[in-house]
């Protein structure tokens, strides 16, 4: 067999005993001395590399690490401000439309056209596009007694939905509904304000429902 | 290398660092994450998995689906995810927090299924699934083993296959399916990312167009 | 043919290597057929990608069941016995005296191998985990941890007990890699499989171990083998040693850092994947310094060398193709695509298996005190796995680049992508056949070295004592 066709130079091959092994590399490692009695150090280019590939690392992580925040997904982006949490911005006409469709649809009907004779409709209605101020007060506190609508007399009684009501609507909540009733059936594109109805409700605090004749004294 | 348990120490706090770094940290970080409650529908994001489909998840585990599948969508201008309408945003990692064993996935030798379910215009019905699970296609493999011949006795089972052509049961048999497939496509029926969390909306327009130009 | 172990010179056979023939043996050979089983497994899946049909109707080998025997064989049956046969075996000789306790490696491996089929079994018939790199069932995983402890005890004791105070590389990787593998992987079972954390967090934690599992555990191995094999074959010290312990502990802190590289874009904090950025970076100085170490390979010509020139180029081009593709204008390319498992390839039967049959085959006819009975087949065995990892890498290489384009630039349905790639997914089947048939001649090789061993036993326990004397 000749050592061209074997796997390795066979096992009687080898000129570098284990412990020739060790006690070299041991004195290039600096653990003993050299010749001279001089420890051997890194060499100064790698060490050099080395100091760089850290520092670039660094940069590179300081750059794109978004500070390390759960919220930052893309490596471009910061951490959301303190304040900014909230900053999720809920659409008062959509939250209005789930109000209304939850609350108000079983008697005014998702339509808004009401079901005579018994519920009067807010599609074209002169209250829904007048006060906004008697608006706010029908819903935190219901309203009972005969009332007037597109030349229509209705005779009901409409709940309360405000705070402290069997609704316990957020004042969020109700000025969301209002907006979306005014603007759907009313044409009124002006929001209605949350602090407006926190401020109607201070005012007024917890009462019986309105009479319609109460409510024409109210601007 | 002189110190014998000072290299062992070395190794062990090396190793502990990196641990604690990454595993320990992230989940300092997401371990807690709670549903996100949307005041505008009144609903938390996102919804725990019906129990039906939280046996899927398994059962798509162990079959080892996600050999194949991932379930991650990539950021909008990451890939072109959103081009083959897998998903409108990124994936979060709130989206998992109701699953035992996310299946995020490595590969896409087919389609990222995780917003399977809430695909547009319309997403695939259970039927739909049954029968490419039941009959593959060119580029998915079959499962029969999943399904069960068997004869009709009485009324048909209402967990049987719709199958037409080639791969229907000869008369008088059908293909039911067994609890794992039920179990199976109720799962990927379920995987949906519809709702927009927070931290999923792409950076403000400000950024650069093309962020992934140059680095 | 034979060479009497009475021939060789003190300076090379080791009389610390008799005692230890057998156990060392066992560790190979178990090693041998798990290695022949992957490659059949991954011929499989290797068919499956371009006929999806193949055996699908079979429960235990649909396509993610047959990855995931694939990989727990070739990960742990494979490589793990194979490396740390050369790890307990270095660790003997450099320590200066006997393996101790060898009887519990014994008991070890053959619990490892037990538990490891228990385990093949239980993937194949649907308990397994679902985490990659960690598929094995749950019940099954402590086993394992025992009997890997079991089995690295004769290593770590050569560690503790070594008669030179000093220590060489090959020393480091192989203890690091013995003493660290059961405490990650006991960490990482309690948060994946006993107390599960939550949502992606379970991800950041099987990523980080799938990793580990590489970095810090069979890469030592290999690289403890090549650091012992390349200064004793050319018999020279190595060049820039003075760096190797920097390079070593580059590799042991930022080396399970890497794994992020494969979340970008996805559902983890963007912190993750660019951490593993920084560590590609970093372990840059590693590959650095293990390329200026073993350049003499380069120069030499016996088969073991070839072996680890092929294993040292795979590897460095391994630690440069993963830092490329770390960064995410770039990983946005490879990501999901063929690329991924063309790297891993690359890695793993490239780099990893490459050292370590280096080491193997300079091994086994030390421990065994004979030269190898069919030498041939031992040099077909690398001839053909070479080819092999060259065609399979080149040709997934070539079908995850198609990939790309047709799967993040278009629309094309998966069917077309498929049909597209038919022609490099057959030429990876072809280069994994040549990958099962070399492995197979490894083994035949290696059984009848063994069994011709076996029956001269008496003869060389008459001369032991001759050779262990000079």
């Amino acid at each position: 067999m000749s050592a061209s066709q074997r796997p390795d130079p066979g096992p009687g091959r080898s000129p570098l005993s284990d412990d020739a092994l060790q006690a070299g590399h041991e004195q290039i490692i600096g653990k003993q001395p050299d010749e001279k009695g001089q420890y051997r150090l890194l060499p100064l280019n790698l060490l050099f590399l080395f100091s760089g590939l850290i520092f670039l690392g660094g940069t590179y992580l300081g750059r794109f690490s978004g500070h390390f925040s759960p919220k930052v997904y893309n490596e471009y982006g910061q951490p959301p401000k303190a304040g900014a949490v909230a900053a999720v911005a809920v659409d008062p006409l959509v939250l209005g439309k789930n109000v209304y469709a939850q609350v108000c649809a079983a008697c005014h009907q998702p339509t808004g056209l009401g079901l005579p004779p018994a519920f009067p409709p807010l599609a074209g209605s002169e209250w829904v596009s007048g006060s906004e101020e008697r608006l706010i007060r029908i819903v935190l506190h219901g309203l009972q007694g005969p009332i007037k609508v597109k030349g229509v007399e209705y005779v009901g009684a409409m709940p309360a939905a405000g705070p402290g009501s069997g609704y316990n609507l957020s004042p969020e909540k109700v000025a969301a509904v209002l907006t979306y009733i005014r603007k759907e059936w009313g044409g009124i594109e002006t929001p209605t304000a949350a602090a407006k109805v926190a401020e109607v409700r201070g005012k007024e605090g917890n009462r019986q429902p309105w009479t319609a004749a109460e409510l024409e004294k109210i601007p | 290398m002189k110190n014998r348990p000072l290299f062992l120490l070395g190794l062990f706090l090396a190793v502990l660092t990196s641990w604690a770094g990454f595993v320990l940290g992230s989940h300092g970080q997401l371990g807690s994450l709670t549903p996100f409650f949307d005041e505008a529908d009144g609903q938390s994001h996102p919804a725990r998995l019906p129990g039906l489909a939280a046996r899927g998840q398994l059962v798509y585990a162990d079959l080892g689906c996600a050999a194949c599948h991932t379930q991650q969508v990539r950021r909008p201008g990451f890939g072109n995810d959103q081009a083959r309408g897998w998903g409108e945003r990124q994936s979060v990692a709130r989206d998992y927090i109701f699953h035992a064993q996310p299946q995020l996935g490595a590969s896409r030798l087919g389609p990222d299924l995780m917003n399977l379910a809430g695909r547009k215009p319309q997403a695939p019905s259970a039927d739909d699934l049954h029968r490419l699970l039941y009959t593959g296609s060119a580029a998915h493999p079959a499962f029969p083993f999943l399904y069960e011949t068997r004869e009709i006795a009485g009324e048909s089972s209402r967990h049987a296959v719709r199958l037409t052509g080639a791969a229907a049961p000869k008369a008088g048999s059908e293909v039911v399916a067994t609890e794992r497939a039920q179990t199976l496509v109720a799962y990927l029926l379920n995987v949906n990312s519809g709702f927009e969390y927070p931290e999923a909306r792409p950076l403000p327009a400000k950024s650069p167009a093309s962020p992934e130009a140059k680095k | 043919m034979s060479h009497p172990p009475t021939q060789a010179p003190a300076a090379e056979v080791s009389p610390f290597d008799a005692p230890a023939r057998w156990p060392l043996a066992l560790l190979a050979g178990s090693a041998l057929v798990w290695l022949v089983l992957s490659s059949l497994l991954a011929l499989v899946t290797a068919i499956q990608l371009h006929t999806p049909s193949f055996l699908a109707d079979c429960s235990a080998l649909t396509h993610g069941r047959a990855q995931a025997l694939r990989e727990t064989a070739f990960l742990y049956g494979w490589a793990g016995n194979a490396g740390v046969g050369l790890g307990l075996w270095i660790l003997g000789r450099l320590g200066g005296h006997p393996l101790r306790a060898l009887n519990w490696a014994v008991v070890g491996t053959v619990f490892w191998n037990l538990g490891l089929l228990a385990g093949m079994v239980g993937i194949a018939t649907g308990s397994m985990t679902g985490f990659a790199g960690l598929q094995i069932p749950r019940a099954v995983q402590p086993v394992l941890v025992a009997a890997f402890c079991a089995m690295a005890l004769p290593g770590v004791l050569a560690w503790a007990g070594r008669k030179r105070e000093g220590t060489y590389a090959a020393q480091w990787y192989a203890a690091a890699a013995l003493f660290l593998l059961p405490w990650f992987w006991t960490a990482t079972q309690a948060v994946l499989l006993w107390s599960p954390l939550r949502g992606v967090v379970q991800t950041v934690a099987a990523s980080w171990h799938t990793q580990s599992l590489v970095s810090l555990w069979l890469m030592p191995l290999a690289l403890a083998a090549a650091y012992y094999i390349v200064p004793k074959q050319t018999g020279k010290l190595l060049p820039g040693y003075e760096s190797a312990p920097l390079a070593f502990w580059t590799l042991i802190v930022c080396g399970g850092w890497s794994f992020g590289r494969h979340l970008i874009g996805g559902p983890v904090p963007a912190w993750i994947p660019t951490m593993a950025v920084v560590a590609q970076c970093l372990l840059l100085f590693h590959f650095l310094v293990v390329a200026l170490n073993f350049r003499q390979v380069f120069a030499g010509g016996s088969l073991t060398l070839q072996y680890l020139r092929f294993g040292l180029v795979a590897y460095l081009l391994t630690g440069l193709l993963e830092t490329i593709t770390s960064f995410r204008g770039v990983g946005v390319h490879t990501q999901f695509t063929l690329l991924v498992p063309a790297m891993e390839q690359l890695t793993l039967q490239g780099a990893l298996s490459m050292f370590l049959f280096g080491g193997l085959v300079y091994q086994f006819p030390r421990i065994i005190g004979r030269d190898w009975t069919l030498p041939t087949f031992v040099s077909g065995h690398g001839s053909l796995y070479m080819l092999g990892v060259v065609i399979s890498v080149l040709s997934l290489g070539w079908a995850g680049l198609a990939q790309d384009a047709l799967l993040n630039h278009s629309q094309t349905p998966f069917a077309e992508i498929l049909a597209q790639l038919k022609m490099p997914l057959l030429l990876h089947t072809a280069g994994q056949f040549a990958l099962l048939a070399g492995n197979v001649l490894l083994l035949v090789a290696f059984l009848r070295s063994a069994a011709a061993s076996c029956c001269r036993e008496e003869g060389a326990a008459a001369l032991r004592p001759a050779s262990s004397a000079s």
